[in-house]
């Protein structure tokens, strides 16, 4: 037996050293930071390191909650979060049930084009446009202009970043966020399809029986994800559209930890904030994992 | 027949309602490469809409002679290019092994990855351990972190194991090592996910922006995203070495908007060659399992 096993080692050894690599990836750019999240009940100090700075238990946590600073800032993430799950997540499933709508395959690949390509733009290319199109010589004050109204610095005005935050993003990822639904369209069977005209179901409904019921399924996949990030929006994105007018409504909980955590080196408080967000997000995962069972039988797990 | 009119109107409507919104989605877009390419006067007179008005190249003249940028384009082409073969390679390599049924590890590290790829560490003790390992302001930090995905790891792995199992028993009694038959055999045939992967991986290291701002303060390893950060915020480094405004064809704008186009143009060249890749990619990645 021994024996086998000492022969199976040697056959096989190319696929262990092969692993090597990502192994160790996986550990230090994962695992380590992932054990580092103990830091957030230590006194974290730079000479000590992780293991042996002193424990503080909740001390950060309870900072974290009195702190006058992180009403705002939570209240500004739940909003920007809560924006993006109701207005910007069921765009594409729309837009890819749209798009399976037209048969001319040319225009079908011009317009899929036109949408994907903002997704190719980082969020400081993005930034600059938006600020470049709000801007008082730029192209949203001259259209409003046509209207008789009066020019507004959108970007520098704390009741738009919240519009603008949920416009941009789906200008950005909208479209993108087509190609795995259209994937998971064209695996219907399309005899389903041939059987419902045969008995005379029109367009929309065959759309609402038989697309959109077996769309379902990577519908709340994907929103069991994108719940799990609720409170993780993405810093890139509003750190490029911030201006310090629209501190109020647009400082949240990732641009708060880059802030307190990186540039001031608060590092045992700024990581008790994002595991406090980690740990939100798990739970909201979890719970919506059960009612999604409950729904349907789709889910993570 | 009223059923017939009435589905022909449903999909002219739909059809009307995406042309508008694609229009839509490339009405910014548009408006900033006829701001770069129009005249200060006529930019500041509001009249720059779709079109270049008083079309005029010195805004890129001044763009294509700074130094400073070109510096951060070439430094961005590299890390992309190397960061992007380097990650193929080691994708490939983890992936392999984790296709077969013989390494015996592999369902272990499946679980392993799967928590990376769900849970994030949080941002601090990311930055610590990435600081402790020497990455920090080294420009290694543009390339180091992005080589391997748990997510595109997934899609190679999945694309992998769909491989009939006979070539590779075959070669094997022949005698072909596993890196002969992963170099020789898997990856020639794979050129579908790689060329897929090979976008995604390219898109994140041309755009990153997190990793350098908070890794990096020397300012000449800053890559194309830092410096056009910097260009739109702030207007004393865009205006640096034009001495009077008054006599020049540009102005802050012409110049954001032109630095904005030049770091989107390889973008838009490359695009096109990869299109037609990136539905298959997405398709086999929404094939779970």
């Amino acid at each position: 037996m021994k024996a086998f096993a000492f022969h199976r080692m040697k056959v096989y050894w190319p696929l262990y050293v092969m692993a090597i690599p990502g192994i160790v990836f996986l550990i230090v750019f994962k695992f380590v930071p992932l054990g580092g999240a103990i830091i957030a009940f230590k006194d974290y100090s730079v000479f000590q390191g992780f293991g042996d700075s002193p424990w503080v238990g909740l001390k950060h946590f309870k900072t974290l909650i009195e702190h006058p600073d992180f009403a705002r800032v939570f209240g500004n993430t739940l909003m920007l979060g809560f924006l993006k799950l109701v207005l910007v997540f069921p765009v594409p499933v729309l837009l890819a049930l749209m798009i399976n709508e037209i048969r001319k395959s040319a225009l079908k690949k011009g317009i899929q084009t036109a949408l994907y390509i903002p997704h190719f733009l980082s969020w400081v290319i993005v930034g600059g446009i938006l600020f470049d199109f709000f801007s008082l010589s730029g192209l949203f004050n001259i259209v409003i202009g046509w209207f008789g109204l009066d020019p507004v610095l959108a970007m520098q005005e704390s009741d738009y970043f919240r519009p603008i935050y949920a416009i941009s993003s789906i200008w950005r990822d909208a479209g993108w966020g087509t190609v795995v639904y259209m994937a998971a369209i064209s695996a219907i069977d399309p005899q389903l399809y041939e059987s419902a005209m045969i008995d005379g179901a029109s367009k929309l409904r065959q759309i609402r029986h038989i697309t959109f019921p077996l769309l379902l399924p990577t519908v709340l996949v994907l929103f069991l994800l994108e719940i799990g990030n609720f409170l993780d929006l993405g810093f890139d994105q509003v750190f490029n559209m911030l201006t310090p007018m629209t501190y109020s409504v647009g400082d949240i909980l990732d641009t708060y930890v880059f802030r307190t955590g990186i540039q001031q080196g608060q590092y045992s408080f700024a990581t008790a904030v994002g595991l406090f967000q980690s740990v939100i997000g798990f739970i909201l995962v979890f719970v919506f994992n059960k009612l999604s069972k409950k729904v349907s039988d789709g889910g993570l797990w | 027949m009223v059923e017939a009119k009435r589905e022909r109107a449903f999909v002219t409507g739909v059809t009307i309602f995406l042309i508008l919104f694609s229009i839509a989605a490339i009405i910014p877009l548009l408006s900033v490469i006829s701001t770069s390419f129009s005249s200060k006067s006529v930019v500041d007179m509001n009249l720059v809409t779709l079109w270049p008005k008083e079309f005029t190249l010195d805004s890129w003249k001044y763009i294509i002679d700074r130094p400073d940028l070109w510096r951060s384009f070439f430094l961005t082409v590299g890390t992309t290019v190397i960061g992007t073969v380097l990650a193929l390679l080691m994708t490939a390599l983890f992936a392999y092994p984790l296709s077969k049924s013989e390494f015996r590890w592999g369902s272990v590290i499946m679980v392993c990855v799967v928590i990376a790829m769900i849970f994030k560490a949080p941002i601090v003790p990311y930055f610590l351990t990435v600081r402790s390992i020497g990455l920090y302001d080294n420009p290694l930090v543009l390339i180091l972190p992005h080589i391997l995905n748990p997510f595109n790891l997934i899609i190679m792995r999945t694309f992998f194991k769909q491989f009939p199992k006979e070539l590779e028993e075959a070669a094997l009694l022949e005698g072909c090592g596993y890196f002969r038959m992963l170099f020789h055999f898997v990856l020639p045939l794979s050129k579908a996910v790689m060329a897929t992967l090979a976008l995604f991986y390219g898109v994140v290291l041309w755009n990153q922006f997190q990793h350098p701002l908070f890794f990096l303060q020397d300012t000449n390893w800053f890559p194309l995203q830092i410096k056009i950060r910097q260009f739109i915020t702030d207007d004393s480094v865009m205006m640096a070495g034009a001495a009077s405004t008054v006599d020049l064809n540009y102005n802050e704008r012409t110049l954001r908007a032109a630095t904005v186009i030049f770091a989107i143009i390889p973008i838009i060249i490359v695009y096109p060659f990869l299109q037609k890749y990136f539905v298959k990619g997405a398709m086999l990645g929404s094939v779970k399992g």
